[in-house]
């Protein structure tokens, strides 16, 4: 199966894609697109099946944020640069279930961390923060990320340095 | 008698300039394309044939560059996008939507701490999702 992965277009039919999530599913279906051209809250990317263009089996969305820096707490002010911190939240990524298992997810990931490398570049920003589900939290750890909050939250707030997403790119 | 190439004003011979070579292994159906497309276009040699496919490909890149589409209108008006995953490597980011997050304290403390340090190094798992 030949997918590319590339941005929500208006012409995209997401009506078919499940998740099995029914949030995921419904922010695909009813927000993504009119955030990404109306509200400017999120882009998403959507994985499309050559064989059926437009219909969407996965997809993931991103924002940038920032971490002020008057809201650390003071004992760890002194190391950090004098900025707020800029950030790339990878807010969502799913898989339509009939299409998992073949790695879709990894390569919807990848993608992400591509672009979120790419936008480090033109827009300056220091890592990537997803809040991952707890079920997903050993996948994420599989690529680098790191829980802020152990057992905490639901879901789990994890970060992946942008430097180590380059290194990882020029090893490759 | 032909002339010497001669660098002006100097009497030395020129160095002739080395061109580089480009050499390709093609599988027997990119072997059979690439003989019709030269025979469709009209070109003769590889190195013509080359030649206008960089130009085609740089100018396609230059245009994703710039975020423009490249698309396709048939004379009925219905109209093809041409998305080449390479390609869209080029294509420039629309600047990424700003969101607010809410971080814990404990959240916070974790972060500036990372922060504060070197970076981890990659995973096998990560390495591998990066090549290509």
């Amino acid at each position: 199966m030949a997918t590319v992965i590339r941005r929500l277009e208006e012409s995209d039919s997401p009506e078919n894609c499940d998740c099995r999530d029914e949030a995921l599913n419904n922010y695909l279906k009813r927000h993504a697109w009119n955030n990404q051209q109306k509200s400017s809250i999120g882009v998403t990317y959507v994985a499309i099946d050559e064989l059926a263009p437009g219909a969407v089996i996965g997809y993931f969305t991103l924002a940038t944020s920032s971490a002020l820096r008057d809201s650390f707490p003071k004992k760890y002010v002194r190391g950090l640069p004098a900025y707020d911190v800029p950030v790339i939240l990878l807010a969502r990524l799913a898989v339509d279930h009939r299409f998992g298992g073949h790695g879709l997810g990894r390569e919807l990931l990848s993608e992400a961390l591509r672009v979120s490398l790419r936008a480090s570049k033109q827009v300056g920003c220091r890592c990537v923060i997803v809040d991952a589900y707890p079920t997903a939290v050993e996948w994420y750890q599989r690529y680098g990320f790191t829980a802020l909050e152990v057992n905490k939250r639901s879901p789990v707030r994890m970060y992946l340095d942008i430097r180590t997403i380059e290194a990882a790119r020029s090893v490759s | 008698m032909p002339k010497a190439n001669l660098v002006k004003g100097t009497g030395h011979r020129a160095k002739p300039t080395r061109k580089p070579k480009f050499q390709a292994d093609l599988a027997p159906f990119e072997d059979s394309a690439v003989r019709s497309l030269k025979q469709q276009l009209q070109l003769t040699s590889n190195s013509d044939f080359f030649s206008e496919a960089v130009a085609l490909f740089q100018w396609a890149v230059s245009e994703r560059r710039q975020g423009h589409r490249i698309v396709s209108e048939s004379a009925n008006g219905e109209k093809k996008i041409l998305v080449l995953p390479r390609l869209e490597r080029v294509a420039p980011e629309s600047a990424l939507p700003q969101v607010r997050i809410d971080w814990t304290e404990k959240e916070l403390g974790r972060l500036a701490e990372l922060l504060s340090s070197e970076p981890a190094k990659p995973t096998e798992a990560l390495v591998r999702a990066m090549k290509g």
